[in-house]
């Protein structure tokens, strides 16, 4: 047996965490089910177990797209930086051999997720009507396809980065990235005539590398997936671009196995004001914000925690942060522009909950991304030690981390707002919706915020903290979709509208007027709940840190 | 700070972990301007007792001054008095040298025009002017060392405590860094060092602090700890020819158990002759005095062998910490374990 495989699944298997999580993991399927399972014995049918089915295959979904990822993330570079990939090369074991057995134990792994499941999925089999291979054996293929694609995928990343949260963080956001923005350039495309049939059809191949219109199709929801029309079937595309880019993904990881991982050019800061004339005058004509110019001090109005956290993030600088925010406006108005003038369906009433989702999803991506390390980080470098023995007050050192990310998300936030403008000007009498939808997006923005910092303090390394925030916090804002979407069976009207109260992103799309989000009453309770969340893990986040800084 | 009083005062300093006693009543001086060399094995209670002086931690009971200023109570005052640089540098990526001390500049309000000109200070005194641009990320541990020892004197602090300033440097590196404590130690700055690189404590501290499980087990000079430890010196017989070798270990035994000890004139004393054939050497570790031990020598020679050198093996710190660390349960000056290996070899 290839003793990294022994090493990487053995491990894993070993540490009480993975038990109690595979325990968590089968109760849940289990309980999903029991919850689901008719006490009449004349209402088990075809129907039922069909809505049991969709509930228990968007959940394993949501599983595998949680757990999954964050375990190849780190696997390479925790080797590199643990120097025992160095080892590992200068053994006898091959690149390969040593790629085969880190990604057998990850797989390993996800199939035993997976297995946790099957006393739920038998459930739902033996409730009858639904198919073993068609849908059960189907559902399960395209889950090992999709665990396949984001184990490599992981395994890429984490050969790439320095540090493991980075290995995490790009990680989450690359699936985020697989899952739901491949399908939006389908979304828009479909239908017009503007564009050449290459493009449209290269939309469609895109959206195929998204699980979700697979999952869709197995789960009988192939209409909502393909928006009403009708296609060859997403799940025979789906499996052979994963296999693809699985094998690219591999290919491209196995080259980096070698004396190479370990070359890392360190900039030694060329500094501008040091360089000749001409040269100073040309970065003063190219820059904005030249990176190279030597800053001033810290002005005293500023909380200097603030300004460390913005300096010392890759893309806290400001050249970056003036990047995202010019991409940000250019992807909005080009959002709106294309939503226009698109096919009939695509009015301005479509593209209001499109913009809502796209901002929720970037505040999901960007917000763990940049609040979970603000404790952890610290405490994860040294720096908290160092930090304590400053005179700076626990409250100035808590304001300074959150002000950084506040004014990071309130600046990309406000640079997809020129979408809105265009769409008041097309429909005036949006107005009103849309300062509504603003305020719902503030406290998404604040409880994403809450969340992230909150649960990412309680650990003592980065790239722990890092993954769970992005399971907590996706987990926070997808479980009431998901409970959306089966809003006609199995939940019904008042369960659905329980679940969407638990973030303002329901609220949100209520307001804009989304298809499916007319019959709920959402505000101003959705705001209430948001409130009184964020204020319980504000809470959370300042009872930790004054933990972390008493003397005892 | 009055000039008569301690800079650092620590009075039966207790630290209790539940049942496990960190430290045991620990009770120190240092004087203004003093070095303090710190010396412990690990888990000896070096680091609780630096947490504790920073405020970081609190003791179970007993206390702690820095320049009159109780470590516990008056936490505001110590971060003013104390520059602590912990074992961990505590990096901040992508940020160049200059921006970081800024930073714990700006942390402890020094006003901006002050603080750019203490950066070219403290970037002098610690010898790393030319890392000003640097990134802190890209920098070997040497360098960092040097960075580190600049953010502790960014705020001018009258004391500071550094943790394992020459860990992980190469020789350059260590000499450079005693050369920057004894400059700072010259500016009248009070230092406690903790070091496992021994000889480099031992050439710029004034006074040593050996703390074993908790408990102090010697303080002072680097002399009078000497003193207090050597209870039994080492010498060596070097001989002409390797046949001598065993017949003078035999003279040397004998000569030894027949002088009386101090304590019991009836006692005979003890004495661990150790012959090294091949390298015509014998070592001997005992108790007796000068005086007590200078006839030895002329019966030797009377008794006809040739003795080339006749030397007591000089002890240093690493011996006294050996002794320190190992409760004396080994004998002083014992000989070096490479040697015995020999000895058993040519045997």
């Amino acid at each position: 047996m290839n003793p990294v495989i022994r090493r990487e699944f053995i491990g894993i298997l070993r540490s009480p965490k993975t038990f109690g999580m595979l325990l968590i993991l089968t109760a849940l399927f289990s309980a999903t089910v029991i919850l689901q399972w008719p006490a009449d014995s004349s209402s088990v049918s075809g129907s039922k177990s069909l809505e049991v089915f969709r509930i228990f295959g968007y959940g394993l979904l949501a599983g595998v797209v949680f757990l999954v990822p964050a375990f190849p993330a780190t696997s390479i570079v925790n080797e590199k930086n643990g120097k025992t990939l160095a080892l590992l090369l200068n053994s006898p074991l091959s690149g390969p051999a040593i790629y085969l057995g880190k990604i057998s134990g990850v797989l390993l792994f996800s199939l035993l997720v997976l297995l946790c499941s099957l006393p739920a999925s038998a459930a739902c089999f033996a409730m009858g009507g639904i198919s073993l291979f068609e849908e059960l054996g189907l559902l399960y293929l395209v889950l090992f396809f999709m665990i396949l694609q984001y184990s490599t995928l992981a395994m890429l990343i984490s050969s790439h980065v320095q540090t493991s949260d980075a290995g995490v963080r790009l990680t989450y956001t690359a699936v985020f990235c697989f899952l739901l923005v491949t399908l939006i350039p389908a979304a828009f495309l479909r239908g017009t005539t503007f564009f050449p049939p290459a493009l449209l059809s290269g939309a469609e191949w895109l959206r195929c590398l998204s699980p979700l219109p697979a999952i869709m199709e197995i789960l009988g929801d192939g209409d909502v997936g393909s928006s009403g029309l009708q296609q060859a079937s997403t799940i025979t595309r789906f499996l052979a671009l994963t296999f693809f880019t699985s094998l690219i993904f591999s290919g491209l990881t196995l080259t980096r196995l070698n004396y190479r991982i370990f070359d890392r050019s360190k900039s030694k800061g060329t500094i501008t004001n040091d360089r000749e004339l001409s040269k100073r005058l040309i970065r003063r004509l190219l820059y904005i914000v030249d990176p190279q110019r030597r800053k001033t001090g810290i002005p005293w109005f500023l909380n200097p925690v603030m300004v460390k956290e913005f300096r010392c993030r890759k893309f806290g600088r400001s050249q970056w942060l003036l990047r995202l925010i010019a991409a940000c406006s250019i992807v909005s108005m080009l959002l709106t522009f294309l939503a226009t003038t698109s096919a009939e369906s695509w009015g301005v009433t479509t593209i209001g909950p499109l913009l809502v989702l796209m901002q929720v999803i970037l505040v999901v991506v960007l917000t763990p991304s940049l609040a979970s390390g603000l404790i952890s980080g610290e405490r994860d470098s040294g720096g908290w030690e160092i930090l304590r023995m400053t005179p700076l007050s626990t409250f100035r050192v808590v304001t300074g981390k959150l002000l950084s990310v506040v004014w990071t998300l309130l600046l990309v936030l406000m640079a997809t707002l020129p979408g809105y403008v265009m769409t008041v000007l097309i429909k005036p009498d949006l107005s009103f919706q849309i300062q509504m939808v603003l305020v719902c997006l503030f406290w998404i923005t604040l409880q994403a915020l809450a969340i992230s910092a909150a649960v990412g303090s309680l650990f003592r390394y980065t790239a722990v903290s890092t993954a769970v925030t992005y399971v907590t916090v996706i987990a926070c804002f997808l479980t009431p979709m998901l409970v959306w979407l089966a809003r006609e069976a199995p939940f019904g009207h008042g369960t659905v509208e329980t679940a969407l109260l638990l973030t303002p992103v329901g609220a949100a799309l209520n307001v804009i007027g989304a298809s499916g989000f007319e019959n709920y009453q959402l505000l101003p309770a959705a705001w209430w709940v948001s409130g009184i969340m964020s204020a319980a893990m504000f809470a959370l986040l300042s009872l930790q840190v004054w933990r972390l800084n008493r003397a005892v | 700070m009055t000039s008569q009083a301690p800079a650092i005062e620590i009075t039966n300093l207790t630290k209790r972990y539940g049942e496990f006693v960190a430290l045991d009543s620990l009770s120190l001086e240092v004087q203004r301007g003093q070095i303090l060399g710190f010396i412990g094995p690990n888990g000896a209670g070096k680091t609780t007792t630096i947490r504790i002086l920073v405020g970081l931690l609190k003791a179970t009971s007993g206390s702690a001054r820095i320049a009159g200023a109780d470590c516990l109570s008056e936490t505001k005052k110590i971060k003013r008095l104390v520059g602590y640089m912990p074992d961990e540098f505590g990096k901040y990526d992508n940020m160049r040298v200059s921006e970081y001390l800024d930073f714990f500049g700006a942390a402890y309000a020094i006003p901006r025009r002050d603080r750019i000109r203490r950066i070219d200070e403290v970037l002098e005194i610690a010898g790393a002017t030319h890392m000003k641009d640097l990134f802190v990320d890209a920098l070997s541990r040497g360098m960092q060392q040097r960075v580190a020892l600049a953010r502790t004197m960014m705020h001018d602090p009258e004391v500071l405590i550094l943790d394992e300033p020459a860990n992980g440097l190469d020789p350059q590196a260590r000499i450079d860094m005693r050369t920057m404590l004894l400059r700072l130690s010259d500016l009248g700055k009070t230092l406690i060092v903790t070091s496992h690189i021994l000889p480099e404590l031992a050439r710029i501290c004034d006074v040593v602090a050996m703390i074993t499980q908790g408990k102090l087990r010697a303080a002072g000079t680097v002399d009078k700890i000497m003193q207090e430890i050597q209870q039994r010196r080492t010498f060596e017989i070097m001989l002409l020819a390797e046949d001598q070798v065993q017949s003078v270990a035999t003279k040397v035994e004998e000569w030894i158990a027949s002088q009386p000890t101090s304590e019991d004139p009836s006692q005979a004393v003890a004495a661990d002759v150790v012959p090294a054939i091949t390298e015509r050497m014998v070592r001997f570790s005992t108790a007796l005095t000068d005086e007590q031990l200078a006839p030895l020598l002329g019966e030797l020679v009377q008794s006809g062998d040739t003795i080339l050198q006749f030397r007591e093996v000089a002890t240093d710190l690493e011996d006294a910490f050996l002794y320190v660390a190992n409760e004396g349960s080994q004998p002083l000056g014992d000989m070096p374990r490479a040697s015995s290996a020999v000895i058993e070899e040519a045997k």
